[in-house]
C-alpha cells in the first residue's frame, strides 16, 4: 500500500467498532498521540495556503535544535582541548546528530510530505523520519542499528522542537478526545487529566490499564479498534460511544443529535445518584455493606472521597514502578504510600505488593521472553525471584503504615507454601526495621488476593494464615474458565455468573467465615446488579470498585433486601447454567432495581 | 523523488575508491564525507553494487553499510563536478581526517 493510500479525505464518515471498556458519550475533537517517544504528533491535514509556514516552522525547528546541539558541542570541544579524550568522542557524536538533522534527503523528503501530502510539519517530519528507518531496517548490522536509535533520538528532539514553535497553541490545551496505538500507563500520566473527554485505542481489551484509568477519571473509553490510525485526523470531530464500543468521526447531523441527547440523560442520572453518594450503604432490612475504591494512584483520593468512597479496598502499586526508567527508591515508595494512607486516615488502605508482569518492567530488569505472560513471571512470583524489589516495596509500606490504617495484601498467591515464603520475608523485613528501631504498625493487617483457581481450593489453608481474603473477580473467572475478556472470539464466554464462579466465591466465603477473617469482592463484578444481588446473599459485606462505580453501588444497596437475596442465592446455587442462573435473579430483581438496570447496564458495559 | 535537475554546463567526474578505515563508513567518516560532499553543488552519488547513495546525506550513507576495503564508485555531476571529485578521492585517501 502506497502512504497516501492510507489517509482518509477529511470530512468523511467512519464507524469503527471497538471494546468499550469505560462507558459513557463524548462528543469532541480528536488528538492523536505518539506512541513510540510519547511525543504528541500533529497529525494535521492543512491547506495549500499554509503549506510554505508549515515548512518555515520545520526548518526554524531544526535550525534550534543545531544551534543547541552546537552549543554543546563546543563546550565539549573546549574540553577536548584540554585533552578530555571522552569530550572528544562525544563531540563527534553531537557531529553526527548535527549531520542527521540537516540531512538534505531527511529534510528534502519531509519539505515534500508537507507540501505534496499537505500535512502539518509534525506529520510530515515523521512520515519522512519513518521511511529513512526502513532502509536501515532491511540491513542486519549492530552498528547500524545503533544509528537508527540516533535518528530517532534526533526526530524525537525535531518534534519537541516542533511543539515548542507550535502555531496553533490555543487548540492544544482544550479537552481533547486522545487517540493512540496503544497507551502505556506513562503515556496517561503526561497528560493532563483535565483535557481528556475520552480515550479510544487500536490495542488493547477489556482489562488493559487504559480502561482501568478511563473509569478511574470517569471518560468514555473505547480499545481495540482497528484502523484507527488510519481513520482519525488531528481535529476532526468524533463521537466516542463507551456504552456500545462505537468510534464515529465525522458523524452525520442526525447522530449528534441523538447522541447528545443521549449524553444529556446519562449525566442527569450520574449527577442524581452522586448526589446521594455520601449517605451509607445500608439494605433496606439494615444490613451495613462498605463499599471501598480501587485506585492506581494517590492523587486519585480525591475522587474516592467524592464519590463516597469508605477507603481503599485496592491500592495497584503498578504505577510508582511502570511510569519511569529506574527504579523508584525506598523513600520515593514510601512518600507515595504515606500520602495515601494518611489522606484516606481513618478509612483503610489496602497496599498491594507489586502485581506487575516481567513483560511491563522494561528498563528495570532484564525482559523475560514468555509466550504467555498471563501464566508467567508476574505478582507474587515476580517479586520472589526480584526479592530486593519486594522488599523495598515492603519496607516502604510498613513504614506508611504508621500514618494511618495500613493494610498489606499480596497478590495472585496459588499455595500455602508461596504465601508462607512471602510471609517469611515480610518477617525478616519487619526485624530488620525492628533493628534499626523504625516504626511501623505492629498489629498490621496481612491480606491475600484469590484470583487463582488454586487459591480457591485449599482457601481454607489460606485462611488460617491470613487476616483477610480479597476475591479478584477479573482474574479469577478469566483463569477459571480460561477465558481472555479482550478476545472477541471468546469474550462471550467470560460469565461471571457463571455457576463455577458463583461456586468458587461461596466455598472462599465459607471458608473465610469459618477461620473468622473478612472477605471483600474487587472487581467489576461488584459494580453488576446481577452479581451484586447473589454476592449481597452470599453475605458479602465489602466491596471495592473503581471510585465511579461507588454511587451506583451503594445506591443499589440502599434498594436492597439482604434476607431476600439470601433465599435467591440459595436457589443460585443450584443452577447449572449461566443463563438460568441469569433467568433466575432477573426475575427476583427487577421489581427492586427496575430503572437503575438499563443504566448501570450502560455504565458497566455489561450486555445483560 | 522525480526533481530533475538542469544540468545545462554539466561536468561529470567518476572515480573507484575504497574504503580504508578499519570500521568502514561509519558514523564519523560517514559526518565528514557529508558535510564535505554538501559544500558543492553537483550531484555527488557513492554507488555500492546495487545500492545508491546520495553523497551529502550522512543517513543514505550510513545505509550502505559499506564496511572496510568495500570499494564504491564515486560520480559527481554537475558545474563544479571535477573539483568535487578531487577532493572527496583525496578525503577517502585521507581516511576522512580521522
Amino acid at each position: 500500500m502506497r502512504p497516501d493510500q492510507k489517509m482518509t479525505t477529511a470530512g468523511r464518515r467512519h464507524l469503527i467498532t471497538g471494546v468499550a471498556v469505560s462507558s459513557g458519550i463524548a462528543i469532541g475533537p480528536a488528538q492523536f498521540i505518539n506512541r513510540r517517544d510519547n511525543a504528541i504528533i500533529v497529525r494535521q491535514r492543512i491547506r495549500p495556503e499554509e503549506v510554505a509556514a508549515e515548512t518555515a516552522r520545520l526548518d526554524a525547528a531544526v535550525e534550534t535544535l543545531v544551534r543547541e546541539f552546537s552549543e554543546a558541542q563546543a563546550q565539549l570541544r573546549d574540553q577536548a582541548a584540554k585533552g578530555s579524550r571522552e569530550s572528544r568522542e562525544q563531540a563527534d557524536i553531537i557531529e553526527a546528530h548535527i549531520m542527521i538533522c540537516r540531512d538534505p534527503k531527511l529534510l528534502g523528503l519531509a519539505r515534500s510530505n508537507i507540501s505534496e501530502r499537505e500535512i502539518s510539519a509534525e506529520w510530515g517530519w515523521e512520515k519522512a523520519v519513518q521511511e529513512m528507518l526502513a532502509a536501515f531496517a532491511n540491513i542486519d548490522s549492530p552498528y547500524l542499528r545503533e544509528r537508527a536509535a540516533d535518528l530517532q533520538a534526533v526526530s524525537s528532539r525535531v518534534t519537541a522542537c516542533l511543539r515548542g514553535n507550535r502555531l496553533r497553541l490555543s487548540a492544544h490545551t482544550a479537552p481533547k478526545i486522545f487517540f493512540a496505538h496503544d497507551l502505556t500507563p506513562a503515556d496517561t500520566l503526561a497528560l493532563a487529566p483535565e483535557n481528556i473527554i475520552a480515550l479510544v485505542t487500536e490495542m488493547g481489551g477489556k482489562t488493559s490499564h487504559t480502561g482501568i484509568l478511563a473509569r478511574s477519571l470517569r471518560i468514555p473509553c473505547v480499545v481495540g479498534c482497528p484502523g484507527l490510525e488510519e481513520a482519525v485526523i488531528d481535529e476532526a470531530l468524533v463521537i466516542v460511544d463507551g456504552i456500545n464500543g462505537f468510534v464515529i468521526i465525522n458523524p452525520r447531523e442526525a447522530e449528534l443529535a441523538e447522541y447528545r441527547e443521549q449524553q444529556s440523560r446519562f449525566s442527569l442520572y450520574e449527577s442524581d445518584i452522586r448526589k446521594q453518594a455520601a449517605l451509607p450503604a445500608e439494605s433496606v432490612d439494615g444490613v451495613r455493606v462498605s463499599v471501598y475504591g480501587n485506585l492506581e494512584t494517590s492523587r486519585e483520593s480525591v475522587l474516592l472521597k467524592e464519590f463516597g468512597g469508605e477507603g481503599v479496598g485496592l491500592y495497584r502499586t503498578e504505577f510508582g514502578f511502570l511510569s519511569r526508567h529506574n527504579l523508584p527508591t525506598e523513600n520515593e515508595l514510601f512518600e507515595d504510600y504515606r500520602r495515601i494512607v494518611e489522606e484516606m486516615a481513618p478509612h483503610s488502605v489496602v497496599l498491594r505488593t507489586l502485581d506487575a508482569g516481567a513483560d511491563k518492567m522494561i528498563g528495570q530488569r532484564q525482559r523475560v521472553e514468555e509466550e504467555n505472560p498471563a501464566l508467567g513471571l508476574r505478582a507474587i512470583r515476580y517479586c520472589m525471584r526480584h526479592q530486593d524489589i519486594f522488599r523495598r516495596q515492603l519496607r516502604a509500606m510498613l513504614r506508611a503504615s504508621v500514618y494511618g490504617n495500613a493494610a498489606i495484601m499480596f497478590p495472585m498467591i496459588s499455595g500455602l507454601s508461596e504465601l508462607r515464603l512471602a510471609k517469611s520475608i515480610l518477617s525478616e523485613v519487619k526485624q530488620e526495621l525492628d533493628n534499626e528501631g523504625t516504626e511501623y504498625n505492629r498489629h498490621l493487617p496481612l491480606g491475600s488476593m484469590i484470583e487463582l483457581p488454586a487459591a480457591v481450593f485449599v482457601a481454607e489453608a489460606l485462611a488460617r494464615e491470613v487476616d483477610f481474603f480479597s476475591i479478584g473477580t477479573n482474574d479469577l473467572i478469566q483463569y477459571s474458565l480460561g477465558i481472555d475478556r479482550g478476545n472477541k472470539y471468546v469474550s462471550y464466554l467470560y460469565q461471571p455468573l457463571h455457576p463455577a464462579i458463583i461456586l468458587a466465591i461461596k466455598h472462599v466465603v465459607d471458608m473465610a467465615r469459618q477461620a473468622g477473617i473478612s472477605v471483600c469482592v474487587c472487581g467489576e463484578m461488584a459494580a453488576d446488579p446481577y452479581s451484586l444481588a447473589v454476592l449481597l446473599g452470599m453475605g458479602i459485606d465489602e466491596f471495592s470498585v473503581t471510585p465511579r462505580l461507588i454511587p451506583f453501588v451503594k445506591n443499589l444497596i440502599r434498594r436492597s433486601d439482604v434476607a431476600e437475596f439470601r433465599d435467591l442465592a440459595r436457589q443460585v446455587y443450584r443452577q447449572n447454567s449461566a443463563e438460568s442462573v441469569l433467568r433466575l435473579i432477573r426475575q427476583n430483581i427487577y421489581g427492586r432495581f427496575s430503572g437503575e438496570l438499563s443504566f448501570f447496564a450502560a455504565m458497566t458495559g455489561s450486555e445483560i | 523523488m522525480s526533481q530533475m535537475r538542469e544540468n545545462s554546463a554539466s561536468e561529470s567526474f567518476s572515480a573507484t575508491v575504497t574504503i580504508m578505515d578499519n570500521y568502514g563508513l561509519h558514523a564519523r567518516p560517514a559526518a565528514n564525507l557529508a558535510r564535505t560532499a554538501q559544500a558543492f553543488k553537483s550531484e555527488i552519488r557513492l554507488i555500492s553494487g546495487d545500492q545508491t547513495a546520495d553523497a551529502k546525506s550522512i543517513l543514505d550513507l550510513l545505509s550502505l553499510a559499506a564496511g572496510r576495503n568495500t570499494e564504491l564508485t564515486l560520480e559527481c555531476n554537475g558545474e563544479d563536478a571535477p573539483e568535487a571529485g578531487e577532493t572527496l578521492l583525496k578525503l577517502f585517501q585521507d581516511k576522512f581526517n580521522l
